[in-house]
């Protein structure tokens, strides 16, 4: 006999209460009002004799009461011989991995097979449930006495891209194990992937009454060579060549030569052989001579002819546009600053931004609505027009930035900002009169890489006064140097030197191009994203100004991933499996999402045998077994005592109730009363 | 039959102090009490010879006017007694083992008794008094006296301790008039001390009457386990056990009965004890009884 809660029995100290009340307390009894005492003599000692002899049995009770409590709580059991066959009514679950490494060979086909055959020995009166398990566990049938339903539920269950996990499967187990009340055996009919396994292990725990009985579909680790990565642009702007990496990656495997392709849409673009050397990597170096226009299907693949094909390619997407276009409106007077901001936007070697330059007197005519965004370069003059129209422009969800210098410094407040300008600062050159920036906000995306403007001199500022905007970045002397505001769905960064080597010599520093080109991405909300995401990641669907408009997600079958209702109201969607998903957001525009499965999953070892028979000892015992069924053979279980407890406390504290009632109603009514009974 | 309705539980549940005298009144007879005095109702007893000091409207001037010597004639009154009830109303009247404790007891005595006396037209008054006189009703047969009676019974409510000494000496200032005095209590006193506290209400020629009342808990008190027992009257707590209530106590309270018993009859006073379990009536007609015997 055992405690499976021994510090329980700590209770047992709440035994002295019943002590305490019958040996140690006063006595107190109600008075009983008489007409004199005249005829009365007082008779102590006889009386505390009676009262103690007759006071045991509620003083036993109430020990017993205390005890069995403590007992209860401790949860005795007794260790007990359990014959499978004659337990009594139970539930089994079924637990099929339908993770991406069941594609190897015939595994997932074994899997449920196993499964079928397992259910052969269920028996009327049990309950069963099916449920698929991956990256998560998904419940194919409620608790059920039908096997019809069972074997249907098996059947059904479909091949997945996910990555396994035994953590997650392990705590739906925990939790139908404590809303049952029968003992719950689970068959996991999976591949024992090692790479499945949570790192603390005790996530792996299950509950008391739970017993695992494993069906591993992999005793020994299966030889892999996979696909691991690839790196590709999502975007290409420029005719030009793209580049492509892709890691090619072996488990378990001897050294290996083999021929690796860049395929794009459907086409064989270029194939090179490579060396890997035994469990190795190695990359692999491809351009793509000239991307066509529009969404492109890409894919990286190898010759492995090992048993699991579906890692030996990985696809990437990839999409050649124009680049946007950026309004530049500068003084005819000094074009230095669209020489520098140009040059800036330019450098990298695939821009998705290219400049129109345009001076502020000409701009009459031009409508900023087709432009990414607009940069006003210390500009003295906007014709009314333009400037109303690049206020509802910005109000619409457009965004400007704007350079002051000494010519807007003329005006008395920043066009379209809508702020005062306090005054322009100058310093001289000649005497290292200059101002330096400070209180730079790095968390901001405009200025996450500038290195907080680290040597740049301003010797001419323009201080604007900040108003309802807020401040980026400050010159020593604390006058605001970035601002920014939202105006409308859109917003402005103001600068408030100006980008032509005049007023400062920011665009002699490095950090001059990173800001430059942070901005403008930040402005335009052009993203930059990855080529390949992996399966089960989660893909935002809308931002908070696409509330209520429609989105089309289509899977790789071509078929619509949302129904109507989630196409106007889900913010996220999971991809589920494997292969190029199309996305039409609520602007319009179009995308192409590849996706690939973890390549955890492509690591085929197999947990040691020692791993395994720790899992099983986690729950109340089981068996590793390799035919179906899992019948016929004895094992010991705890067997839980607490119900007897529980009963024999419910009768004492009955007994109890009714003695010290008896004794209270002895010690509240009048003895004349008792009498006249 | 009768019985059943005079049970002291029945009588409780009948509202109204009047109505209660009178159903344990008319149900037997009425008449049974003779005034111990001569009176002067229209029945003739005898002639006496005048002397000095008489009142001469009782002169019979017929007889003077035959014989020219002054006779007084002399007739047996029935009614024409005085009635005094002094009725103890101390805390520990008001403990009862049933629903009619000692003081309801009481009350519905008095009443009873005065029910009688209005009957026969005797003239009936009422002292109530714990340790001190509480309320005083002058004896009379004035119209309405029965109705100031019942009232001062009604507002009677238990009072504090009892101490006769005290309430008695005040009541020889009120009786002037010889007549019957009667005493009821539970009289919680040594019998020595109440004889002697009731003594002087003797001194003008009352004939006077002991009713001791007294609950049957607290004549053969029952106790199964030991308890705490609070003083009505003092609020002292004693903590007794059964035994001592089933020998010594009851040993106590016969001698302490029977010892009022001589001591009164000593003094030529009646003495009742009367039990709050038993029908009203029977206490009634067992006063009755010994009061025509004695006559």
């Amino acid at each position: 006999m055992g405690f499976l809660s021994p510090w329980f029995l700590g209770g047992l100290a709440a035994l002295g209460l019943p002590v305490y009340i019958h040996l140690l307390k006063q006595h107190k009894s109600i008075p009983l009002p008489f007409s004199s005492l005249m005829f009365f003599e007082r008779r102590t000692q006889s009386s505390i004799k009676h009262r103690r002899l007759k006071y045991l049995l509620l003083f036993a009770m109430r020990i017993a009461m205390v005890l069995l409590l403590a007992l209860l709580f401790a949860n005795p059991f007794l260790t007990r011989t359990v014959d499978p066959k004659a337990e009594g009514k139970k539930l089994r679950v079924f637990a099929i991995d339908n993770s991406f490494s069941m594609r190897t060979g015939d595994r997932f086909a074994t899997a449920k097979q196993q499964a079928l055959d397992a259910l052969s020995g269920f028996r009327g009166g049990d309950l069963g449930q099916v449920v698929s398990f991956s990256t998560q566990v998904n419940m194919l049938t409620q608790q059920t006495e039908d096997p019809a339903e069972l074997r249907s539920a098996i059947q059904s269950v479909n091949q997945g891209d996910g990555r396994s996990g035994y953590a997650e499967l392990s705590q739906m187990l925990r939790s139908t194990a404590q809303s049952s009340r029968t003992p719950v055996e689970v068959h996991i009919f999976s591949d024992m992937q090692k790479t499945s396994l949570p790192s603390p292990f005790s996530e792996l725990t299950l509950g008391g009454n739970t017993r695992v009985v494993l069906h591993p579909l992999a005793s020994v680790d299966e030889s892999n060579w996979y696909v691991e990565s690839v790196k590709a642009p999502r975007s290409v702007y420029q005719a030009k060549k793209v580049r492509v990496l892709a890691t090619i990656a072996g488990a378990g495997t001897p050294a290996f030569e083999t021929d690796v392709s860049v395929v794009l849409n459907n086409k064989v673009i270029e194939t090179k052989k490579i060396k890997l050397a035994a469990n190795g990597r190695a990359t692999a170096e491809f351009y793509i001579p000239e991307a066509p226009y529009g969404l492109n299907r890409g894919e990286v693949r190898i010759a492995a002819h090992d048993k699991l094909a579906q890692d030996d390619r990985i696809l990437f997407a990839l999409e050649r546009k124009e680049p946007g276009r950026v309004l530049f409106v500068y003084e005819a007077r000094n074009p230095r600053g669209i020489l520098y901001y140009r040059a800036a936007l330019d450098s990298p070697a695939d821009s998705a931004l290219a400049v129109d330059a345009v001076p502020s007197d000409q701009t009459a005519n031009v409508s900023p609505i087709k432009y990414a965004f607009v940069v006003l370069s210390d500009v003295a003059y906007l014709p009314a027009e333009f400037e109303e129209n690049l206020k509802k422009y910005v109000k619409a969800g457009g965004s400007v930035l704007i350079a002051l210098g000494s010519a807007s410094a003329t005006k008395p407040r920043v066009p379209v900002f809508d702020e005062a300008i306090a005054q322009s600062r100058m310093s001289s050159r000649s005497a290292d009169r200059f101002q330096g920036a400070t209180s730079v906000d790095l968390s901001h995306p405009a200025l996450s890489r500038t290195n907080s403007f680290d040597g740049v001199k301003f010797y001419q500022t323009i201080q604007v006064v900040p108003g309802n905007s807020r401040v980026l970045a400050k010159l020593t002397d604390q006058t605001p140097l970035i601002l920014e505001k939202k105006i409308g769905e859109g917003r402005a960064l103001v600068f408030a030197s100006t980008f032509d080597n005049i007023a400062n010599d920011f665009p002699l520093h490095t950090s001059f191009v990173p800001f430059i080109e942070q901005s403008a991405y930040y402005l335009s909300g052009v993203e930059k994203s990855a080529a390949d995401i992996a399966v089960d990641s989660y893909l935002e669907l809308r931002s908070s100004k696409d509330q209520g408009t429609s989105v089309e997600v289509l899977d790789p079958g071509g078929q619509r991933a949302l129904s109507l209702t989630e196409s106007t109201s889900a913010q996220n969607f999971r991809l589920p499996r494997e292969g190029f998903f199309e996305v039409r957001r609520a602007n319009g525009r179009h995308e192409l999402i590849a996706v690939h499965a973890d390549r955890r999953e492509s690591d085929l070892t197999v947990i040691p045998k020692e791993t395994l028979a720790l899992w099983q000892n986690m729950g109340m015992g089981g068996e590793q077994q390799s035919g179906p069924g899992g019948q016929g053979i004895t094992r010991t279980a705890p067997w839980s005592l607490w119900w007897y407890f529980a009963l024999a406390l419910l009768i004492v504290s009955l007994l109890e109730s009714l003695f010290a009632s008896r004794y209270l109603i002895a010690e509240n009514q009048p003895m004349v009363r008792k009498e006249a009974a | 039959m009768l019985q059943r309705f005079l049970n002291p539980s029945v009588l409780a549940s009948i509202s109204g102090l009047e109505l209660v005298a009178k159903t344990v009144v008319d149900g037997f007879v009425s008449g049974l009490h003779r005034s111990p005095d001569f009176g002067f109702s229209q029945e003739f007893a005898e002639y006496r010879a005048y002397s000095e000091g008489d009142d001469l409207r009782h002169v019979d001037w017929n007889v003077y006017a035959r014989t020219e010597r002054a006779y007084l004639k002399r007739y047996r009154g029935e009614t024409n007694s005085q009635l005094t009830m002094l009725l103890d109303v101390s805390a520990s009247m008001a403990f009862g083992s049933h629903p009619v404790n000692k003081l309801d007891y009481a009350r519905y005595l008095v009443a009873s008794i005065f029910y009688l006396s209005k009957q026969q037209r005797d003239a009936a008054g009422l002292i109530v008094f714990d340790d001190d006189v509480k309320n005083y009703v002058p004896p009379s047969t004035r119209q309405g006296q029965f109705a100031r009676l019942l009232h001062a019974i009604e507002k009677a409510e238990p009072g504090s301790r009892t101490n006769l000494e005290k309430p008695l000496l005040h009541c020889q200032q009120f009786l002037h008039r010889r007549g019957i005095i009667a005493l009821i209590s539970d009289f919680y006193e040594s019998p020595e001390a109440i004889v002697k506290a009731v003594d002087p209400l003797r001194s003008h020629g009352n004939e006077l009457i002991l009713f001791h009342v007294l609950d049957p808990q607290e004549i053969r008190p029952a106790m199964n386990e030991p308890m705490l027992v609070l003083d009505m009257e003092t609020n002292d707590a004693m903590e007794v056990t059964p035994d001592y209530v089933r020998t010594e106590y009851r040993e106590k309270i016969d001698a302490h009965i029977e010892g009022l018993r001589t001591e009164a009859r000593r003094n030529g006073i009646d003495y009742f004890l009367i039990d709050t379990s038993k029908p009203l009536d029977e206490a009634l007609r067992e006063f009755l009884t010994i009061r025509r015997r004695r006559r």
